[in-house]
């Protein structure tokens, strides 16, 4: 969906009305773009040291919103971290940016999961809950962005370390500055 | 580079400026406060014929005192680096330039309207869409929505005995839309649906020309105690111009709203008629008919504007143009006969005078609804005090004051009065003033 248009009707009202200083608020499910499409799950295999994994970058459609400032963006999420083999820490990293090969840039980086330790057959579940880092933030004014999810695993002993990360939930909240034109 | 939008606006303004001092006799309070019978001259063809009373007399003409352009222009000191106009700023907003040209700011904001704050949520996911307007949700017209009138620009005659012959202006404006049920019930908070159309038809006019106009009224039974007055007036409409665009857009969603493989498809289609100066000019015929009951200090009146004025042009051209992944227009026709009709106009008023103070109601529906108005006015000598109440379109009371001052040929009116947005309760006061010449 150009979902450009989808703002331009939802606000228009609202703003013909002179609604001014209203704060819009998009409430993504980060989730439904990911699931399904094997996105949603990064296997990990790290040797003594320090690893890392991804998915591959993945487009999200937004309404676009013009002009207007993005506030913050905060996420909310869970995430379960299946190991199989071995201990150590997993962390989870997002990359957002404008394009795929984008998302490969350090500067992408928008948020940083703190590592958590896991060992042996086990699932670990996880939160990720945090404000993006404020870079991240005018991007979310265009009317698609991409986003790459990263695992760095962390392995202080000497058995490979492997399983994966399942993304269960990721919510955006996005807050703008009503202006759309 | 100078800024399009501010040279259009800076042309507008005028304009605008103009239309408002030819039917400022109408509009602004300063002159007319809440309720003054003669105004009503405009509506009741009779009018013209009965003495006003209460030591009231109507004038040649009535310009408004800008004010609220004085106040616009110190809020906007430097209108070519002003955000507001620059399509590139942050503080640009197309809505509040319309809002600008249609409401041009000639009164005075003595106390501003609350600026409602309203956060909107939009929920999105890859197979769903839901909005909350939250308070603004009221704001969805559930039906069709719009507006318009005929303004009389001016109205230049000569009459002996009764009869008048005169010219008079007319522009014509009439906008309307109305969303489709699905998108209604989306604004009212329904998910949207995969494979549905959400659309909205629109419809817009206008028009102006002349009319050479003949009429009659005066007093056919009784004094000027205890009469019967009539109006009538046959106009002869000449049309100079018009234009019109009807047409229906909206888009279909696919199977999957977002990221799908079968993306949302948009579509629209319009009919535009318009006949330029250079066409043939338009024409057809329309009357007014009024009358006034006096009896003492009682005034009954009841007019009707534009009757039967359907006004024929016969030479329009049509173009015909619809968008569906791409765009295609094309004349459909040229030398076309098309017609258009005036609105209906209705006015009624009852007025008691007693010595210089007068009461009196008065409803005016143009065919957008009826608007009310209550009050009464205290004339000493060259002094007059005003006050009223109505009701506004959201169906809440309104009110209304003034006062005047008469100086031999010139008088000046001021009035302040209340109003209130559909966000809020909080009532804000706007006052108008007026020099009128008589």
């Amino acid at each position: 969906m150009r979902a450009k248009w989808v703002s331009l009707l939802v606000l228009a009202a609202a703003a013909a009305a002179a609604c001014g200083i209203g704060k819009a608020v998009l409430v993504v499910d980060l989730y439904s773009f990911i699931k399904g499409s094997g996105q949603d799950t990064i296997p990990y295999f790290v040797p003594p040291g320090t690893v890392t994994a991804s998915n591959t970058p993945r487009r999200t459609s937004l309404p676009g919103a013009g002009a207007s400032i993005v506030d913050s963006v905060t996420i909310v999420g869970t995430l379960d971290l299946q190991n199989q083999t071995g201990a150590g820490t997993i962390g989870l990293q997002l990359y957002v940016a404008a394009d795929s090969a984008g998302s490969y840039l350090p500067g992408a980086l928008a948020l940083n999961v703190p590592a958590k330790p896991v060992s042996g057959a086990a699932t670990v579940p996880d939160t990720i809950r945090g404000r993006l880092a404020p870079g991240a933030d005018s991007l979310f004014r265009r009317d698609e962005v991409w986003t790459r999810f990263q695992v760095t695993g962390s392995n202080g002993g000497v058995t490979l370390m492997q399983g994966r990360a399942v993304l269960k939930s990721i919510q955006l909240t996005i807050v703008l500055d009503d202006k759309l034109f | 580079m100078r800024n399009p939008l501010r040279t259009s606006l800076v042309g507008v303004l005028p304009v605008a400026f103009m239309l408002a001092v030819a039917s400022a006799s109408a509009q602004v309070p300063g002159s007319t406060a809440y309720f003054q019978p003669g105004t009503l001259a405009r509506y009741n063809a009779a009018y013209r014929s009965v003495p006003m009373r209460g030591g009231r007399q109507m004038p040649s003409i009535t310009i408004p005192l800008p004010l609220g352009l004085v106040q616009f222009f110190n809020d906007h000191p430097h209108l070519e680096d002003d955000p507001m106009f620059n399509p590139d700023s942050t503080g640009f907003n197309p809505v509040q330039i319309l809002n600008l040209i249609f409401n041009l700011p000639i009164n005075l904001e003595l106390k501003k309207p609350p600026t409602p704050t309203n956060d909107v949520f939009i929920g999105i996911g890859k197979d769903s869409l839901q909005v909350d307007l939250g308070a603004a949700k009221v704001l969805i017209p559930q039906d069709e929505v719009g507006f318009g009138g005929v303004t009389r620009v001016s109205d230049i005659g000569w009459g002996m005995k009764g009869f008048r012959v005169s010219v008079m202006g007319w522009i014509q404006e009439e906008i309307k839309f109305a969303l489709g049920d699905t998108l209604i019930a989306f604004f009212n908070g329904q998910p949207a649906q995969n494979n549905t159309r959400y659309a909205v038809t629109g419809h817009g006019l206008a028009a102006a020309g002349l009319a050479p106009t003949i009429g009659y009224n005066g007093r056919v039974v009784g004094d000027s105690m205890h009469g019967l007055y009539v109006g009538a007036a046959v106009h002869y409409y000449l049309g100079a111009a018009y234009g019109s665009s009807s047409g229906n857009g909206g888009f279909t969603t696919g199977d999957t709203l977002f990221g799908g493989p079968t993306p949302v498809k948009f579509d629209a289609a319009a009919l535009t008629q318009y006949s330029t100066l250079g066409h043939t000019l338009g024409h057809g015929v329309g009357a007014d008919i009024g009358f006034v009951y006096v009896s003492g200090p009682v005034e009954i009146g009841f007019g009707i504007n534009d009757i039967g004025a359907t006004i024929t042009w016969p030479d329009t051209r049509q173009d015909s143009s619809f968008y569906k992944d791409s765009t295609y227009s094309r004349t459909t026709g040229t030398g076309v006969k098309t017609t258009t009709k005036l609105p209906v106009t209705y006015a009624g008023d009852v007025a008691v005078t007693i010595n210089s103070t007068t009461f009196g109601l008065a409803v005016v529906d143009g065919g957008e609804g009826a608007t009310l108005r209550l009050g009464g006015e205290q004339r000493m000598g060259p002094f007059a005090l005003r006050g009223g109440l109505g009701r506004d379109q959201h169906k809440r009371v309104q009110f209304g004051g003034g006062a005047g001052v008469r100086m031999g040929p010139v008088s000046f009116d001021v009035g302040v009065w209340t109003h209130a947005n559909a966000l809020s309760s909080e009532r804000s006061v706007t006052m108008g003033t007026s020099l009128s010449i008589y």
